[in-house]
């Protein structure tokens, strides 16, 4: 029974005079404050998923359940042709936001340092993203159809014979890649130039004295710096580039072969009813975004680890 | 710390879960003892009815207030004048069926609203009120589209306005390409000559095709059923029982007729330079100052072709150049939307809304007004239906109570989703212009996939 000596008696605290010593205060005020944004995550993002997954083992429509069907539905998604076909589209947006980070990095790099006006064109190249989307949409839709703005455009520069932007096959699908760039390209930019202004410029400083030149500049001190937000930003544009549905819907409504896999997802939904169908899509793209995520993931630390070990080793050797 | 994190995640998901548990209740049903539908008489009855109705419609264009047009505003004020108690608020809805689908499901949404048309009929009894016994209307002296919203006797929707399907034309366009109302065409072949003589004697596009605004091009679905093949039995009972429906008939008439049409207009370029350049808005003053030769459109879209210039007096309406072996033409006529009113409004709410609507189909001119089929058998054509005249207008007749459903269970089987998609109808214009199928092609997709689902959701026997 006897207490082993030298340890303290811990007095013995009623719950109410626990709650009002420092740490009693600071976990009451944390339940409070994170008991609201709790909520409303669970209510509006994990309650709908759950739901959603749920779904997708019934035959439904949005008002009446008919059958539990079990994995049918998965196995539908993967037999039909046309919702991995939608997923080809996404090659093309895959392959955009490649561009559309590289170009955004450029921009960023030249913003940066002092360029007369790049307060206004940070402004500039940022304001499409405020635009809502949908509006985007009908700017292209009238942008680009035959005999409206590009197309007077380029008749003013000598350029007659336009194709049809939104109708032929060969060109339609990297018309609308180039209207999502427009558009979330300033979101990049932002993120980049936050990136590069978080330098220490003292590096720049002394790159300047061994006389390197903008080039080795940009490629040895920018992009090791902000590495971690070109990988954000990668991850943000290929789960984009999955899950595209603004551009294609409003612009071409899917027609002429732009049907992406959200556009499949939204008719089969909402006009043929197919709502467990829908939901199985929806849980098959969520896997698929979160492998491409993993992946790139696993790519990042391959290079991580093949860009450091010689400098663990030290081997002068190796190197040579 | 840890642990009181784990017990604040916890007690958020149980909160949530109860949240969603008493959600899905809805509110309870009260008891209805009041009189029927049919046996209200509007002016007469409960004129010292109070009651606040909120109505819910799709016509957003009438609710404007606009004081050089009557619209409903002035409807619920005329309405007024026999029952000063009752108050009428109107709220409009663009993306309606969509929408109103969405806002169904919680019991308080209002008291009136159009009937959306992805509510099945049997499930129209989990949100309206039984207004009355189909028997009570249905007589020959009554209403027009009884049966659209009944199922098993009970009516649950009133007809708005009903509508005819046929052709919209601008008819100086078609003088000057020397048709006049005698020798309209009535075949499709004879259709396409027209076109082809509008395209070689006018400026105008022979045929606008509303490719672009989508839902426009779903017009053309409305013309297979009883129109193409002159049985009324057909759209919800005969086709959702029978294979490749879309097949050509070989005599110039059913599904594979008012499709090819579509697409021989185009292949042979009877229509605008580029699809998805058309423009909905724009199409209506290009019609009405002749610019456009004749669109493929519902007679609900007259009135606004009217109204969209000052040529009102040149647009016509002409039914589907599609004539029966027999040598007769057919149109289909239908309900539009349906007034439905909510199951869970209180007794009072009823009454005032059944006395609404009754008034609204009855007296108010509404369906005579926007150019529609009347909804009253006693009520007259207007006249922008006269080339209708001494042709047979049928109805879709509704199928019996155990099959109710089996046209939209194929129809959204299929994926088709006939009348209410129309990706099925721009695969004809794309295949055109980027010549990836051929009309054949599409076809035999179609009726592959018709009847994968006639298969699918075949009545047990």
């Amino acid at each position: 029974m006897n207490k082993p000596q030298g340890t303290l008696d811990k007095p013995k605290l009623t719950f109410a005079q626990k709650c009002k010593t420092m740490r009693g205060q600071q976990i009451i005020c944390t339940i409070v404050f994170l008991f609201v944004p709790l909520l409303l995550l669970f209510t509006f993002t994990y309650l709908p998923f759950f739901k959603m997954v749920q779904f997708s083992f019934y035959n439904r429509d949005y008002l009446r359940v008919r059958s539990f069907v079990g994995l049918r539905n998965y196995i539908d998604v993967f037999t039909r042709s046309d919702c991995f076909q939608a997923l080809k589209l996404s090659l093309y947006y895959m392959v955009g936001s490649v561009f559309q980070i590289s170009l955004a990095l450029l921009f960023a790099t030249i913003l940066s340092f002092k360029v007369r006006g790049s307060r206004f064109f940070r402004g500039a190249l940022y304001f499409p993203r405020l635009i809502c989307g949908i509006a985007v949409g009908f700017i292209f839709k009238f942008f680009l159809n035959p005999g409206f703005v590009l197309d007077t455009l380029l008749g003013w520069i000598g350029i007659a014979n336009t194709p049809n932007w939104l109708e032929n096959q060969a060109i339609n699908n990297i018309v609308l890649v180039c209207c999502s760039l427009w558009k979330y390209i300033g979101q990049n930019i932002v993120l980049f130039i936050g990136g590069i202004a978080s330098v220490d410029p003292v590096l720049y400083e002394a790159a300047d004295l061994d006389g390197a030149n903008a080039w080795q500049r940009f490629k040895s001190i920018i992009i090791p710096s902000i590495r971690t937000i070109v990988v954000l930003n990668l991850i943000l544009s290929i789960s984009g580039a999955l899950s595209v549905f603004e551009m294609p819907y409003v612009v071409t409504n899917g027609t002429f072969g732009t049907s992406t896999y959200f556009v499949v997802m939204n008719k089969l939904a909402h006009t043929d009813m197919k709502v467990g169908l829908a939901s199985a899509m929806a849980v098959v793209l969520l896997v698929i975004i979160v492998l491409v995520t993993v992946i790139q993931k696993l790519v990042e630390k391959w290079l991580d680890y093949r860009e450091n070990w010689p400098h663990d080793y030290g081997t002068k050797e190796a190197s040579k | 710390m840890k642990k009181a994190m784990s017990l604040l995640l916890a007690l958020v998901m149980l909160t949530g879960l109860l949240a969603a548990c008493g959600g899905g209740g809805g509110g309870k049903e009260p008891e209805y003892s009041g009189p029927s539908y049919a046996s209200l008489k509007v002016g007469e009855d409960y004129t010292d009815l109070t009651a606040e109705l909120r109505v819910i419609t799709h016509r957003t264009d009438l609710i404007l207030e606009d004081p050089d047009r009557r619209d409903f505003t002035d409807f619920a004020k005329e309405f007024n004048a026999l029952y000063p108690n009752i108050t009428i608020k109107y709220e409009g809805i663009t993306n309606y069926n969509d929408d109103m689908t969405a806002r169904i499901s919680s019991s308080n949404w209002g008291d009136i609203c159009m009937i959306p048309t992805t509510i099945l009929l049997p499930d129209l009894n989990m949100y309206f009120h039984p207004m009355c016994a189909l028997s009570e209307i249905e007589s020959e002296s009554d209403y027009n589209f009884a049966t659209n919203r009944a199922y098993d006797g009970q009516v649950y929707g009133i007809p708005s306005t009903g509508n005819a399907q046929g052709i919209i034309y601008n008819k100086k366009v078609a003088e000057a390409a020397g048709y006049t109302g005698e020798n309209l065409p009535k075949t499709p072949d004879a259709f396409l000559k027209f076109l082809q003589d509008i395209k070689d004697k006018t400026d105008a596009i022979p045929l606008y095709t509303n490719f672009a605004a989508g839902w426009t091009m779903t017009a053309w679905d409305a013309y297979i059923y009883s129109g193409a093949t002159a049985d009324p039995d057909w759209k919800n009972i005969t086709m959702p029982q029978t294979k490749d429906p879309f097949a050509d008939r070989g005599d110039g008439t059913g599904a594979y007729a008012v499709y090819s049409l579509l697409y021989n207009a185009v292949s042979q370029d009877l229509t605008e330079e580029s699809p998805t350049a058309t423009d909905w808005e724009g199409c209506k003053p290009m019609i009405n100052n002749g610019e456009i030769g004749c669109m493929v459109l519902g007679s609900w879209a007259i009135i606004q072709m009217q109204e969209a210039g000052p040529n009102a007096a040149d647009i016509g309406y002409m039914p589907f150049p599609i004539t029966q072996p027999d040598g007769k033409q057919y149109a289909t006529a239908g309900a539009d939307y349906c007034y439905g009113v909510n199951k869970y409004a209180s007794e009072e709410n009823k009454i005032a809304s059944m006395l609404y609507i009754k008034w609204l189909t009855e007296s108010s001119n509404f369906a005579y007004d926007q150019g529609g089929v009347p909804v009253l058998k006693s009520q007259p054509y207007p006249e922008t239906l006269s080339a209708f005249e001494g042709i047979g207008l049928v109805e879709d007749t509704a199928a019996p109570t155990e099959l109710a459903s089996l046209q939209a269970d194929v129809n959204r089987e299929s994926e088709l989703s006939l009348d209410a998609d129309q990706s099925h109808v721009q695969r004809i214009v794309e295949a055109v212009i980027t010549g990836n199928e051929t009309f054949e092609d599409i076809i035999a997709d179609w009726n592959s996939r018709w009847n994968a689902a006639v298969e699918r959701c075949a009545p047990a026997q």
